[in-house]
């Protein structure tokens, strides 16, 4: 070995040593310092209490990471030692990075949760109204998923007259957060997008830390277009939850929530029919009474009094007539009789005035000269008058 | 035949709703009565139909990379 070297020759020296004698190397520690630079290449520090290591990620590789690493959050990280000549340092050039345990991934969703809060980005009187009636409602999920043939279904059996709009997103794993932060701002394009409902079916907490990404919980807040989540199960809260404008358990409890029910229309449209009909009836049954009314009334009734008296008036006329004939008929016998009398006396006086007379003895008219009695009186009948005689021999 | 949508059938069911209330006065003239009945009954079997044959639209949303760029910066500025 030469005694004397160059910086450029100890410097090759040491890289040579250093990055075969660690070429596969894991690592714990606390993240520190963390920066995602624009490139896309994050560079951070990790450390313990008693010592700091410099690291790099790379873009190529730090796409897979599934959550955005946080300063103060332990993780594994897996790689290899890298010098660099120019600057006399070393590194750790990272190819993959986890958090140390579930309890990390927790922490970091209760700082992010706490720097959010602070922020206001959950505040209540932020949130926009979300109503029960939606006619199109935008989908953020896998279009391959459960959860949207779970929300399919809800909606074709709740409410078959909706739209979807689903915006084919990558719920998770490394890029699944930038995804869906495209994908609210491609559905807030859409004027007349009633919501949007941002989903995932269940599972572990790795695969749900999409919803627990602070650039995801910003475009949600973010968003014109309200927001509902349906992540994972019931139990399960993510940090979407908290931002979004309503949170529903599951994704088909967030269509569930969105889309009204089909048979409450059916039943309220028969419902309409019978109480229409009996509406009808009452109408009906009102207007028959007040025509009834109408119709029983003075005004009405007084015809009727009228035809009443009048009947009467013609019983009495024609009673009257009936009697006036009855008593016409008499008169006329009787006249007739009387004529009949005067017509026969006339006849008499005619003979009587030609010089005839009628002798009468004891009331009685003498017709044979044999009856006549010489002894008693008898009485002559002139026309004009009569005469008593006495026969004196 | 073209099937109805959501529109439509919200129009109908509000004026269904409004038939509802109109019927529910025994003032009403007669002639008026008939014919708002009559109507609601129309509507009551066309919002009927159109909930029977309904079937659910579903649009699959493509995104257009050229153009996220650009309208990325005017949503999220404010």
């Amino acid at each position: 070995m030469k005694s004397v070297l160059t910086v450029s020759e100890i410097t090759k020296q040491i890289k040579q040593v250093l990055e075969t004698g660690f070429e596969n190397i894991s690592i714990i520690g606390e993240l520190s310092g963390f920066k995602a630079h624009v490139s896309g290449h994050w560079y951070f520090n990790l450390k313990d209490a008693n010592a700091i290591i410099a690291c790099t990620m790379w873009k190529g590789v730090n796409n897979y990471v599934f959550f955005t690493p946080q300063d103060g959050m332990k993780v594994v990280i897996t790689g290899k030692i890298t010098v660099y000549p120019p600057r006399g340092n070393y590194q750790v050039d990272v190819r993959s990075m986890k958090p140390s345990g579930v309890g990390e991934l927790q922490q970091a969703f209760e700082l992010l949760k706490q720097k959010l809060s602070a922020e206001g980005l959950f505040d209540l009187q932020k949130k926009k109204p979300v109503k029960a009636f939606n006619k199109k409602i935008g989908i953020i999920t896998a279009i391959d998923g459960a959860a949207f043939q779970d929300m399919k279904s809800v909606a074709e059996r709740r409410f078959p007259l909706v739209e979807i709009f689903i915006c084919p997103t990558k719920v998770q794993g490394a890029g699944a957060a930038e995804n869906i932060v495209e994908n609210i701002r491609e559905l807030n394009k859409f004027k007349d997008l009633d919501v949007i409902i941002l989903a995932r079916g269940g599972g572990s907490i790795e695969d749900l830390w999409a919803f627990n990404e602070e650039i995801v919980a910003r475009a949600i807040y973010a968003s014109k277009v309200p927001i509902v989540t349906g992540v994972g199960h019931e139990i399960d809260f993510t940090i979407a939850d908290f931002a979004a404008d309503r949170r529903a358990p599951t994704p088909s409890a967030a269509m569930e929530m969105l889309t009204p029910d089909k048979d409450e229309f059916i039943s309220y449209i028969r419902e309409f029919d019978d109480t229409v009909y009996d509406r009808m009836k009452k109408i009906l049954k009102a207007k028959k009474e007040k025509v009834d009314n109408s119709i029983y009334s003075y005004g009405f009734r007084t015809p009727e009094g009228i035809l009443k008296r009048n009947s009467q008036l013609i019983d009495n006329l024609v009673y009257r007539i009936m009697q006036c004939a009855d008593r016409a008929i008499l008169h006329k016998n009787n006249r007739l009789a009387l004529l009949t009398k005067s017509l026969e006396s006339h006849d008499l006086q005619r003979t009587l005035k030609k010089g005839f007379v009628l002798v009468k003895q004891d009331s009685k008219f003498i017709v044979r000269s044999e009856d006549f009695n010489k002894s008693i009186p008898a009485s002559i009948k002139f026309y004009d008058g009569d005469l008593k005689i006495k026969i004196s021999e | 035949m073209k099937k109805k949508n959501i529109n439509t059938f919200e129009i109908e069911l509000s004026r269904l709703q409004e038939i509802s209330s109109l019927l529910d006065n025994d003032e009403l003239e007669l002639e008026k009565a008939l014919s708002l009945y009559e109507e609601g009954i129309e509507l009551s079997r066309s919002c009927l139909s159109t909930l029977k044959d309904a079937e659910i639209k579903i649009t699959e949303i493509k995104k257009k990379l050229d153009d996220l760029k650009t309208e990325d910066e005017e949503l999220f500025e404010d």
